[in-house]
């Protein structure tokens, strides 16, 4: 579904990734894990475009996506992403931040945007904050509207850039719950992540980044119990 | 002291209709202006490189000239230049807007630019066009940060609409003029005139407040 032919990016001196090759399979849960810096944003990040990459290719469903006359608008309406800061438009409500991209971009009829959008934040368990200003949520009620903005519509795969890394302890469960329940319909995922335990019960491989470049591509449960490299045993160490 | 307001009667509808004059100039200046700046704002954070450098040095030479040049500029050098004889009302609000413009470009780029850059990405990550994303994500967020700096472009706008006087236009300063030549007195005029424009402001300022009210309702 996803196949990332040998990537890297440099932001003028810094070369942040260094050459990088994976595919990730339609309905596969990938999990994005390693120290700061070592450029699991920027990989999330290039597989929708918000960074191109210097070089190498992407292609999703065999479109490559990396290709300059590619059309960059409708390859992201396939791909939704959930940022850290949750990034909900803080002008609409929060129906209006689910319903503004199908109705305008998608050309959806407002009726049907608006069902959807209250059968996804039932899904979420907001329906009872569709009228409400997103100054008015909670960090785990933002980003469960955010997740709810993204399905909206209807990508293929889903991106996770630290979802749960700027909530507040007691919040994090219930993105996680939300995001499970997604794996759980067959969702295609990428999740750029620091909660290991939620990396190991919910995804199907683990990919893990150092400095650049993958040292490990392996199932969670090989990962997490018999590291390969010296660098995710430190990495592990310190994290557990 | 020599004050006589009973001599200034019968003047006093006299002045009140420059009202009419002095607030058309003003909004029609404002509104022009502001979608003016608007395209010269979007221009300007735009990476189009010759437009890009025609907006700047638009801004530049309407920033760094007197506004009562300008006007006289327009006023009578159009008809020299394009023989087109050109109306002190339409001078006046082609001036106005013109350099209104070039002063609100400025607030509403740093307006844009102050917008959290999450909301691009998250825009531009749902796959809406540029072009959308500036008009229904950008500029709204943008142009509340900016709404007082916006009051106090009005504002001034009102006040340096008093400059049209020197080309005769018949609004609150130009009539008061006209009734100071009627009956030799200066201070009963220009004291209505101030008056007169001070309300004004003060609406405008109170107008402001509402709107500003209504637009932080999602905070």
């Amino acid at each position: 579904m996803i196949k990332i032919d040998n990537i890297t990016k440099s932001f003028g001196q810094l070369d942040v990734l260094k050459g990088i090759s994976t595919e990730i399979g339609k309905g596969e849960v990938v999990a994005i894990i390693g120290p700061s810096g070592s450029g699991k944003s920027t990989l999330l990040r290039c597989m929708n475009l918000l960074e191109v990459p210097t070089t190498g290719s992407i292609a999703i469903n065999g479109e490559e996506i990396t290709d300059p006359k590619a059309d960059v608008m409708r390859i992201r309406q396939q791909i939704g992403m959930v940022f850290q800061h949750f990034h909900l438009f803080p002008h609409m409500t929060v129906l209006n931040n689910l319903t503004y991209a199908p109705i305008k971009v998608k050309g959806m009829s407002r009726s049907e945007a608006e069902k959807k959008a209250k059968e996804l934040l039932a899904r979420v368990g907001l329906s009872d904050k569709a009228g409400v200003y997103p100054s008015r949520l909670s960090g785990g009620q933002k980003q469960r509207v955010a997740i709810a903005r993204s399905l909206v519509m209807e990508p293929e795969i889903m991106l996770f850039d630290e979802p749960t890394s700027a909530l507040d302890p007691e919040m994090v469960k219930e993105v996680l719950e939300v995001m499970k329940g997604l794996a759980h319909t067959g969702m295609t995922m990428a999740i750029v992540t620091h909660e290991m335990r939620f990396a190991e019960e919910v995804s199907d491989r683990i990919l893990f980044l150092d400095d650049g470049r993958l040292q490990e591509d392996t199932p969670p449960k090989e990962f997490f119990q018999n590291p390969k490299s010296e660098r995710a045993k430190q990495f592990l160490e310190k994290v557990r | 002291m020599n004050l006589d307001f009973a001599q200034i009667v019968p003047y006093i509808p006299f002045i009140f209709e420059g009202i009419k004059v002095t607030l058309l100039v003003t909004l029609l200046s404002v509104v022009l202006g502001f979608i003016w700046g608007s395209i010269l704002a979007l221009i300007k954070i735009s990476k189009f490189g010759p437009l890009n450098w025609l907006a700047v040095a638009y801004t530049s030479v309407f920033r760094g000239t007197p506004l009562i040049l300008q006007l006289t500029f327009v006023y009578f050098a159009t008809p020299q230049l394009t023989g087109y004889n050109i109306s002190q009302l339409e001078a006046a609000v082609l001036t106005f807007t013109l350099n209104s413009a070039a002063y609100i470009s400025e607030t509403i780029r740093g307006g844009i630019l102050a917008v959290d850059k999450g909301q691009w990405e998250a825009a531009k990550a749902l796959g809406i066009p540029y072009r959308r994303m500036m008009l229904d994500i950008i500029l709204p967020q943008g142009i509340k940060n900016i709404l007082p700096a916006l009051v106090n472009e009005t504002i001034a706008l009102l006040k340096e609409s008093a400059l049209v006087s020197t080309i005769g236009l018949a609004d609150i300063l130009q009539n008061a003029n006209v009734v100071k030549g009627a009956i030799y007195r200066y201070f009963e005029p220009y004291l209505i005139a101030g008056v007169l424009y001070y309300v004004m402001v003060m609406f405008l300022t109170w107008i402001a407040r509402v709107v500003e009210r209504r637009m932080r309702r999602s905070d």
